[in-house]
């Protein structure tokens, strides 16, 4: 459409200010405001469905080149940054100040004048109206009093014309009050949003154990963007408290707040408990491995029972120089709590204790993903199933398949147990006899522990032994690293937050609330008392108004009515 | 007179008049004389035993103090401006308030029905009582909805005062229950012990709870009974889905993640709560609405239609709902934003569950604007009305099931 077609459309306008007119007149109409409504709400949704804030990437992927560049241009990754986004809310501001400004006054005028009269006219259209026919009746002041009396708490105005008497009672007079504050107290939450997202920051930190940190990282729409704290924070300690059942109970950090080179301030945080220092809320919002040192033992599988030690920590890699196998050192557990149960049975949890991920590369072998565990695995009815590792062929932690393989190997012993039952099995040269095999165990306990020596619980060790014969040479590595020792170091996810605009948003919070209990449990109840003298006696009609809740005032009036007619009775006889 | 009638005479007694205003004024002086405790108390508020607290000595001190204060000055109050005795507000919460006490009282009697402490076990939570008293609320809740239902179908007073009676028992035994659950969690362990509003089952039995009981004061009030077939319809249906969850172990009691150890989890989420029951109701009034509308389009003249409130009176129930409604979940929301401030560094995060709060809120707000501002009424309404649940359904359970965020805790696994 043309701008001068969408223009004919338009209203015919006759000067600028009559189309500001038109236009101010639009933005204050309910209809705007309850389009705005429905419209954030559906804008709203889209935010909730698409994660946002996630890595390109990832979206890349998720949706392909064409959509991804739609969704991008549209900023729903971010959503709720966009121009678009906050052009609505400008818009639910503009409409909610210009619905302010034209209402107000009004109101205001509305709740201070108080007008006693009604006229016969306005009475026909009264919702609730009914009248008594009063003989032998004509004290106007007893009528009153006996009205006042019914109504405590009411506030009256009488007038007379002629010799029509009203009196008029309020309830709730400030009713309207509650309009003015609910309605105020979105554009103060707003100013209070503006306020923070313009002058506050929200960004995160993670600070390793032991050293210290000032700058905060945070996302900028698809960026990510980086500010300096005007102090260091550092990190003395952090600490996790368990639940019997295994689950986490607290995340504990002991910060040091170093401000110009001095210790200004140290304490505890917990997850619901931040820590305040100049205007900025340092929140314990993660944690992880912040380089722990880490000890592996690399079983040489080329038959020569070598044993060897890598020495490193989490986020390096590690290179073996004989065999060119790179580990690359990614993430270190300290407990590995899993339910051990059956599915479908009660839930058994149990931690398989310390564990380390690296991922293994090295010429000619496919990289893979490797959960190392430290201890054997021991079952819940105490039997030791040896040393066993996670391991991800794709990469993936999804991927990942328990690999039991057969030795205990924090006892050295039952690596050269292992070898000399290859040796002796080997020496069999196809003999494959269960009596046979048998008889290479026999001589290979009988060449690592002496002859006839028999360590405690060598069944067990048998059985693991035999399944590591069937395992270990299948694996594809010229080496096998299996966690050994471990120093651990954390580090401590920080989120550090400065909002200028939270107490506005505390105070519109409040003014909110109370303006909504006006509104709902105040209705603003008018009730008037017309009293005119007829044929000898009086005609009294009682009227009532109310803006809301219009089932007790229903209840209540007609309950007025039938008490004031019984009083009424009394004045007469 | 009577003896009926002096017994009656004697209840209105109490919960009118000086009697209401001064208990009233003594639960809110507790209520502020706990909350002091937890704020100002001897080591302050610990998660661990909090119930222990207030059950003990000290929360006795500091309860009975405030109720004491209360009294106190309501008594000063009242001698001052003797229209206060007739103050609406407390006669309208006193019974609540009382009832909250009884449940207090009945959830005490269960624990004498407890297993021996060596057989409670953390590891299987299946003996214990609580989850028996929730099986009889499963059953007597879902024997009310027939009972109302059959009420539609047969407008006989005596199944219409089983069918509310069943209702009101409902209500005493999911309440006690959950309260009784509160004081099982710390049998295990004194560190695994919490409120009994951290997971979605907990959570679900009190939303019937709530549900029921602000059904229950509408049809005190408005004799609206033929309601009660639709209301107590949704509830039974949130008896299945709670049903299941049991039985697909999500009932356990477990301790709770260091993010909900905090005392706003006990204001924040009951506070959601009585916004989500008020929305039920409404729906319930409005899907009544419908139903009528319905019959009476038909040109019917049923026996049914005798026992419905009129269509405005249902019109002007489900308003009703959403004004108790509207404002608690404000509230809600508002106390949720301020323990987001001080768990998560800042009030509001766009955060899934967060932003489905947002929707529900300006659905219900632009409900109100339709309604008050712009005159609608009737069947667009009622329509809204219904339309504005499911959605606070799907802020309540679907973004659990379907989308991930912060509040994932509730999240069904």
């Amino acid at each position: 459409m043309t701008p001068e077609a969408f223009m004919a459309n338009m209203p015919r306008m006759q000067s600028f200010p009559s189309f500001f007119k038109y236009i101010w007149q639009r933005l204050g109409s309910m209809s705007l405001a309850i389009i705005l409504l429905v419209v954030l709400a559906i804008a709203s949704v889209i935010g909730t469905v698409l994660l946002q804030n996630q890595g390109q990437a990832d979206y890349l992927q998720q949706f392909g080149p064409l959509w991804y560049w739609v969704f991008r241009s549209l900023g729903l990754f971010d959503m709720y940054h966009t121009w678009w986004f906050l052009t609505i809310l400008g818009f639910l501001m503009l409409s909610l100040s210009a619905c302010l400004w034209r209402n107000v006054p009004k109101m205001l005028k509305d709740m201070r004048s108080r007008k006693a009269t009604v006229t016969d006219k306005a009475l026909k259209h009264f919702q609730y109206s009914n009248r008594w026919q009063l003989d032998g009746v004509s004290d106007v002041a007893a009528i009153q009093a006996a009205f006042q009396k019914r109504l405590q708490g009411w506030e009256f105005r009488t007038a007379e014309e002629g010799d029509r008497h009203s009196i008029r009672a309020d309830k709730g007079r400030w009713n309207k009050w509650g309009y003015i504050l609910v309605h105020s107290a979105i554009l103060v939450i707003l100013v209070g949003g503006w306020m923070g997202a313009h002058f506050g920051f929200r960004g995160n930190m993670a600070v390793p154990e032991g050293s210290a940190d000032n700058e905060i990282s945070f996302l900028q729409g698809t960026q990510t963007g980086h500010k300096t704290m005007p102090f260091m924070v550092r990190c003395n300690s952090f600490f996790i408290d368990f639940y019997p059942t295994g689950a986490p109970k607290e995340f504990r950090s002991n910060l040091t707040i170093i401000d110009g080179g001095k210790e200004v301030l140290t304490s505890d945080i917990i997850v619901n408990e931040p820590l305040y220092y100049k205007g900025v809320r340092i929140y314990q919002a993660s944690f992880g491995d912040g380089g722990s040192d880490i000890v592996l033992k690399l079983f040489h599988m080329d038959g020569s029972e070598a044993i060897t030690t890598a020495s490193t920590q989490v986020y390096k890699s590690w290179t073996d120089k004989d065999t060119g196998i790179v580990l690359k050192i990614t993430d270190f557990k300290p407990y590995n709590v899993e339910n051990l149960a059956d599915p479908g049975q009660a839930k058994k949890f149990q931690d398989l204790g310390p564990a380390v991920e690296y991922e293994m590369r090295g010429p000619g072998l496919k990289p893979v993903k490797i959960k190392s565990f430290m201890n054997p695995f021991v079952d819940l009815n105490g039997v030791n199933h040896g040393s066993f590792m996670m391991i991800s062929l794709t990469g993936d932690d999804a991927d990942y398949k328990p690999v039991a393989l057969g030795l205990d190997l924090t006892h050295p012993v039952e690596w050269k147990l292992f070898h000399a039952f290859m040796k002796h099995l080997s020496a069999l040269s196809g003999k494959q006899s269960k009596q046979a095999n048998l008889e290479a165990f026999r001589a290979a306990m009988n060449d690592v522990f002496g002859e006839g020596e028999r360590p405690k619980g060598f069944q067990e060790m048998a059985m693991r032994t035999l399944q590591a014969v069937n395992m270990l040479p299948q694996l594809p590595w010229p080496i096998l690293p299996v966690l050994s020792d471990f120093t651990q170091h954390y580090y401590t996810g920080l989120q550090l937050a400065r909002d200028p605009g939270m107490n506005v948003v505390w105070i519109g919070s409040a003014l909110l609330v109370f303006g909504l209990c006006i509104m709902f449990y105040m209705p603003h109840r008018k009730l008037w008392l017309i009293v005119q003298p007829k044929d000898g006696g009086m005609t009294v009609t009682l009227a009532g108004m109310v803006n809301r809740n219009h089932l007790v005032f229903n209840k209540d009036f007609h309950d007025l009515f039938t008490k004031l007619g019984d009083d009424f009775a009394g004045l007469s006889s | 007179m009577t003896a009926t009638t002096a017994e009656s005479g004697f209840f209105v007694a109490l919960n009118r008049g000086r009697g209401a205003f001064l208990r009233f004024a003594a639960y809110l002086g507790a209520m502020v004389g706990i909350a002091a405790m937890a704020k100002f108390g001897a080591g302050a508020y610990e998660e661990n035993a909090f119930l222990y607290q207030i059950l003990s000595m000290k929360g006795l001190m500091w309860g009975g103090t405030g109720a004491l204060a209360g009294c106190g000055l309501a008594v000063v109050a009242s001698t001052l401006k003797p229209s206060l005795l007739d103050a609406k507000s407390a006669r309208n919460f006193v019974p609540w308030l009382d009832g909250f006490v009884l449940m207090v009282v009945l959830a005490a009697i269960w624990a004498l029905f407890e297993p021996a402490q060596s057989q409670i076990s953390y590891d299987n939570q299946s003996n214990l009582f609580a989850g028996r008293v929730i099986m009889a609320m499963n059953v007597v809740f879902i024997f009310s909805a027939v009972s109302y239902i059959a009420y539609l179908f047969a407008p006989d007073s005596f199944i219409g005062r089983v069918a509310t009676w069943s209702a009101y028992a409902g209500v005493y035994l999911g309440g006690s229950a959950l309260l009784l659950r509160w004081h099982e969690s710390y049998l295990f362990d004194l560190d695994i012990g919490h409120a009994p509003v951290s997971n979605l089952y907990e959570v679900f039995i009190l939303l019937f709870c709530i549900t029921a009981a602000i059904y229950l004061a509408l049809e005190k009030r408005y004799q609206a009974k033929a309601m009660g077939a639709f209301v107590m319809t949704l509830v039974s249906a949130g008896v299945f889905f709670g049903v299941w969850l049991d039985s697909v172990g999500q009932a356990d009691i477990k301790p709770l993640v260091p993010a909900l150890q905090s005392y706003w989890m006990k204001i924040h989420v009951p506070m959601n709560f009585v916004g989500y029951g008020s929305f039920a109701v409404a729906c319930g009034a409005g899907m009544a609405y419908l139903f009528r509308y319905r019959l009476e389009s038909k040109g019917g003249t049923s026996k049914m239609l005798a026992i419905f409130p009129s269509l405005d009176q249902l019109d002007q129930l489900a308003y009703k709902a959403v004004a108790i409604g509207f404002p608690a979940f404000t509230l809600a929301t508002i106390l949720g934003a301020a323990w987001a401030a001080e768990a998560w560094g800042g009030y509001w995060s766009w955060d899934p569950k967060e932003t489905w709060a947002l929707i529900v809120w300006l659905i219900y707000g632009s409900y109100l604007h339709a309604r008050v501002s712009h005159g609608w009424h009737g069947k667009a309404l009622a329509w809204w009305a219904v339309a504005g649940f499911l959605v606070t359904v799907f802020c309540f359970l679907g973004v659990n099931m379907y989308l991930s965020g912060l509040h994932s805790y509730g999240h069904l696994s």
